[in-house]
């Protein structure tokens, strides 16, 4: 079990500030949501959380993230460890092509180098956990472009899944899909936070009530950084906001 | 309101008209223009043909004005101002799109025609030695020319594309600080011409006296040529595998390297062997680099490491501009060799790249 911090995150692409000062707590065992408008630098808050942020050309950072109690952004520190132990779901879902649903399943070990005594336990398991077993069982050769987008996005959840990461982050998940596969995959978010701490960057305020405990609220004001206006309980954030800008947005006046 | 049933056949079905497709419709009086239009130009061309005007001149002088004027009028009647516009250029697309169809089949048809009368299984199979330009067509052949050629060119193509493909990798894996320039260096090289890189493989290592003419300095000459087509291709087909499946693996826990191992490159082999591909043709027709490099011989050479070696293209300089008609046929029959090659190769090409298509679409 874990716990993830976030503490004065911020963010730069080239000179531009786009995130400032962001703190954050993510407790073991719960589900939070990151909601706020476009622009607002929520995403690219979640990729800074499995250094996936510095992947790109211009990126700066300053601040500290605390995976259990140590700083990922350490000297010491590999991302390729960070990465396996804090995984990551897409906003479009992007199976690779060359590979079998099974083998997509098992293609973070493979990735990772890592060996596994049970590969087909394993695949098992984990499309178990991500609710898709039953649709795949008798098909997990075929290729994984040939799933639907709801099913494939739940075998990228999968696949996530079979590295058994100690945190899962989602960046829009749901936002390419059907009503129908949305709601397959709260059902899977919400089982699998019984083992894991999950961050989710959501657009829907009506997917961040259903799912997520505490909710964090973004937003980038008259090209100003991002920053966290409120955080807090979900119920609260929702219905009791403090903040006027946030009562604003949550109840659709802007954004 | 009213639940559909989709398993209950409708009691009513409405049967398809004949004239479902309301765009197709075209009246008489337009069929009969464009008929018109696409014939008249042609019978008069062929009009002024036979009262005297050379083709060429027939062409462009009379069928081509003819052709756009009565175009423009059809277009006009059937569709106003939007059908003339049309007319005209569609009259020129379809003017020199033929013009350059007919361009390629004669070049390929000559070379067929005048190469298969060398052609047999002696001429591909024997080669050159005691043969003279005068030598009937009966005796020697091409054999150590073909054998040079895919030598040659198998030394280069075993040194240019990990070459080409590092470079391709580097330019689109990584951060590198040096990208750009090297991107704008293989672009500079593209653009080299051949007979410099010999030229310049001569100065080094011939005229200096290291070596005699010989093989792997034909084969080093030909990769200043072959490298900036397999690296660009290379790293279009990279570029086009999307940054999402890259990311994914990363987020995975893989290393930069597995990454590409075994996500990115699976994504783009078929790009990637077509950037192999087309790098060997690039390189296999070469004259010029070869001529100061192998040289020619008559004898068959399989060591590319000691004595001049034989090449199809330096086979075909050699006796193009001999008086003799065998010797003029010969040459053809390398062209001719050498298109074979060349298709083999692309044909092979799609036939590697195909099967993953072919796999899914039969599922």
């Amino acid at each position: 079990m874990t716990e993830l911090i976030a503490q004065d995150v911020n963010v730069w692409f080239g000179q531009r500030h786009v995130l400032k000062d962001v703190n954050l707590l993510f407790p073991e065992r719960e589900v939070t949501a990151l909601i706020g408008p476009s622009g607002c630098g929520k995403s690219t808050f979640i990729r800074t959380l499995n250094r996936m942020h510095e992947l790109i050309d211009s990126a700066g950072l300053a601040g500290r993230v605390l995976l259990d109690g140590t700083d990922i952004y350490d000297a010491g520190v590999d991302p390729v460890e960070v990465r396996l132990r804090v995984g990551m779901v897409f906003q479009k879902p992007n199976p690779f092509p060359t590979m079998s649903i099974k083998e997509n399943v098992l293609s973070g070990l493979k990735l990772a180098n890592r060996k596994n005594d049970d590969p087909n336990g394993l695949v098992e398991t984990s499309l178990r956990r991500a609710s898709m077993w039953s649709e795949v069982k008798d098909r997990l050769n075929d290729p994984a472009l040939s799933l639907s987008g709801g099913q494939q996005q739940r075998l990228c959840i999968a696949r996530s899944l079979a590295m058994d990461p100690d945190v899962l982050l989602m960046d829009e998940p749901c936002s390419a899909l059907d009503p129908g596969s949305t709601r397959r995959i709260e059902e899977t978010i919400l089982e699998l936070k019984e083992e894991m701490t999950i961050v989710i960057v959501t657009h829907n305020m009506q997917q961040a009530q259903r799912v997520a405990s505490r909710t964090a609220f973004f937003l980038a004001e008259d090209g100003n950084p991002g920053q966290v206006v409120e955080f807090g309980d979900t119920e609260q954030v929702f219905n009791q906001p403090v903040d006027l800008r946030t009562n604003d947005y949550v109840n659709g006046h802007f954004g | 309101m009213e639940k559909v049933n989709p398993m209950q056949a409708d009691p009513s079905p409405v049967a398809r008209p004949k004239k479902a497709e309301p765009w197709k419709q075209v009246s008489i009086s337009a069929v009969a223009s464009i008929v018109l239009a696409s014939t008249l130009p042609i019978g008069i061309g062929l009009l002024s043909m036979v009262l005297g005007l050379r083709f060429e001149i027939a062409l462009l002088t009379v069928f081509l004005p003819t052709q756009l004027l009565l175009g423009v009028l059809a277009g006009r009647k059937i569709s106003g101002r939007r059908g003339q516009a049309d007319a005209i250029l569609q009259v020129f697309v379809v003017f020199f799109a033929m013009t350059v169809v007919v361009l390629l089949v004669s070049v390929v048809w000559s070379v067929i025609e005048r190469g298969s009368a060398a052609l047999s299984w002696q001429f591909i199979t024997q080669n050159n030695v005691y043969i003279s330009g005068s030598t009937s067509l009966e005796y020697g052949g091409l054999g150590h020319a073909i054998i040079g050629t895919l030598l040659v060119v198998a030394l280069s193509t075993i040194v240019t594309v990990p070459l080409g493909i590092a470079t391709a990798i580097y330019l689109t894996e990584t951060r590198g600080r040096t990208r750009s320039t090297i991107r704008t260096l293989i672009q500079a090289l593209s653009g080299l011409p051949s007979v410099v890189a010999g030229l310049f493989i001569y100065a080094m290592f011939i005229a200096s006296g290291l070596t005699q003419y010989v093989g792997w300095a034909g084969s080093l000459a030909l990769i200043p040529l072959m490298l900036p087509t397999v690296t660009r291709v290379a790293e279009e087909s990279l570029l086009l595998v999307p940054q999402e499946l890259r990311n994914g693996a990363l987020a995975l826990g893989s290393s930069a390297w597995r990454a590409f191992y075994l996500v990115t490159m699976p994504a783009a082999k078929s790009g990637l062997i077509t950037a192999i591909l087309l790098g060997i043709a690039r390189i296999i027709g070469e004259t010029a680099p070869l001529l100061i490099t192998t040289f020619a011989a008559n004898n068959t050479n399989y060591n590319l490491f000691s004595g001049s070696i034989a090449t199809l293209p330096t086979y075909l300089y050699t006796y193009i501009a001999s008086n003799f008609d065998t010797a003029v046929q010969r040459a053809w029959g390398a062209a001719l060799v050498i298109l074979i090659l060349v298709a083999i190769l692309f044909i092979a090409a799609r036939l590697l790249t195909r099967p993953k298509a072919a796999k899914k679409a039969g599922k």
